[in-house]
């Protein structure tokens, strides 16, 4: 029998591990749901040769969240195991570094490393305008342009935890990525169509300009097989930015506080600083070491994929939908003005550099 | 202007982003051993 003492300090241990629980089994079921939707519906579409845009299951899974959030009071007892979404949202961007190998962007040529570089640097600067023009809270413009910039969803759920944004604020970012990646995969394919675009030329546009990396290689294999190879090598590289350009973000939001707050700089950008963004770079250094194989590196994007997966659930869950409306429609339009003129502007670089060098 | 950090909510993100970091690496290491094979996507 274990003495009272012993019994006094690990009882309350248990319990506060069991109420994790129910919180944990509702993000799971939320995000199965979604997953199922998803799947659900894109193969009745397809079995019945409806053309509907694939909508991805982090949307549903999003969705059914804020509908339970919002419409439903939820039982106390959910909200332990809901409030640890963050922690999954961290595990998963650490094992997230297996599928971005920095060496990846020497695969690209020259010209087209050139583009991804302009491009970030280009979306980053138009986001962060266009969110001061429309006045929008810094830190949602923040998570709008890491959107739009590198990697869609993943950026944003990345940029989110760096930075300390409000749940709102990742929830209409995500949103706004999302809808307009859906709208990507018709519209990309018809832009090119009437252009006359070469497949590399296309794939190079569609790595560069749609944001989430399923939308932007399912635009290229839409228009082409080889648009499609163009596309993922393209977005692999914007991909492999994501670690910088979230750890400017952090950098640069740790810089804000401590201008303001702090006297010891070292010891606040050490607290500030997210270290699992630390753990996202080791994970992407021992891959580039050759530290796993092929089929580990699958099993590490699949458990990624799952921790996400917990996560997306957790961010409707948590979102409050009044104070979304309170926010307005500015985010939504920056957003799709922002989507519009970067979808320009990286036709242009591209068109350009097909013509000088035949990209 | 945001208030400064507690003690607290300082050692709580020490927590959890260490425990993330441990939680992966542990995956990473179990996954690499052979010794889980992860649910297919």
């Amino acid at each position: 029998m274990s003495n009272p003492s012993e019994h006094a300090t690990t009882q309350p241990v248990l319990l506060r591990w069991a109420g994790y629980l129910p919180g944990l089994a509702l993000l799971a079921g939320v995000g199965l749901l979604g997953k199922l939707l998803e799947q659900t519906i894109n193969g009745y579409c397809k079995a019945h040769h409806i053309l509907f845009p694939n909508i991805e299951y982090v949307l549903w899974a999003i969705l059914i969240g804020l509908a339970l959030g919002n419409l439903v009071t939820l039982p106390r007892i959910f909200e332990a195991g809901v409030s640890t979404y963050e922690f999954w949202l961290k595990v998963g961007i650490v094992l997230l570094g297996a599928r971005f190998v920095l060496g990846d962007i020497l695969k690209l040529g020259g010209i087209s490393l050139i583009l991804v570089v302009i491009e970030i640097a280009g979306s980053l600067a138009l986001m962060l305008w266009l969110g001061r023009l429309f006045g929008l809270r810094p830190k949602l413009a923040s998570l709008l342009a890491v959107g739009t910039a590198v990697c869609g969803v993943s950026a944003i759920i990345a940029a989110r935890a760096s930075i300390d944004s409000e749940d709102e604020d990742s929830a209409v970012a995500i949103a706004a990525i999302l809808a307009l990646g859906a709208f990507a995969l018709f519209a990309f394919p018809m832009i090119g169509h009437a252009l006359h675009m070469g497949d590399r030329a296309f794939g190079v546009w569609t790595g560069l300009a749609v944001d989430n990396t399923a939308e932007a290689i399912a635009s290229g294999a839409i228009y082409s097989d080889t648009a499609g190879k163009i596309s993922v090598l393209v977005k692999t590289a914007r991909n492999a930015m994501i670690g910088f350009v979230v750890l400017g973000f952090a950098i640069y939001w740790s810089r804000q506080g401590l201008a303001h707050k702090v006297n010891n700089k070292a010891a606040f950008l050490v607290e500030k600083f997210p270290k699992f963004v630390l753990g996202f770079l080791a994970i992407s250094l021992l891959l580039s070491a050759h530290v796993f194989s092929k089929p580990q590196v699958a099993a590490l994007g699949n458990l990624s994929k799952w921790a996400f997966l917990l996560t997306f659930a957790g961010v409707g869950l948590r979102t409050n939908v009044r104070r979304l409306f309170d926010q307005g429609i500015r985010p939504l339009v920056v957003g799709a003005l922002g989507e519009v003129l970067i979808a320009f502007l990286t036709l242009g670089l591209v068109l350009g550099a097909n013509a000088i060098w035949g990209v | 202007m945001p208030n400064p950090p507690s003690r607290s909510s300082l050692a709580r993100s020490l927590t959890v982003d260490t425990g993330a970091v441990l939680l992966a690496f542990l995956l990473a290491a179990l996954v690499r051993s052979g010794l889980v094979k992860t649910i297919p996507w």
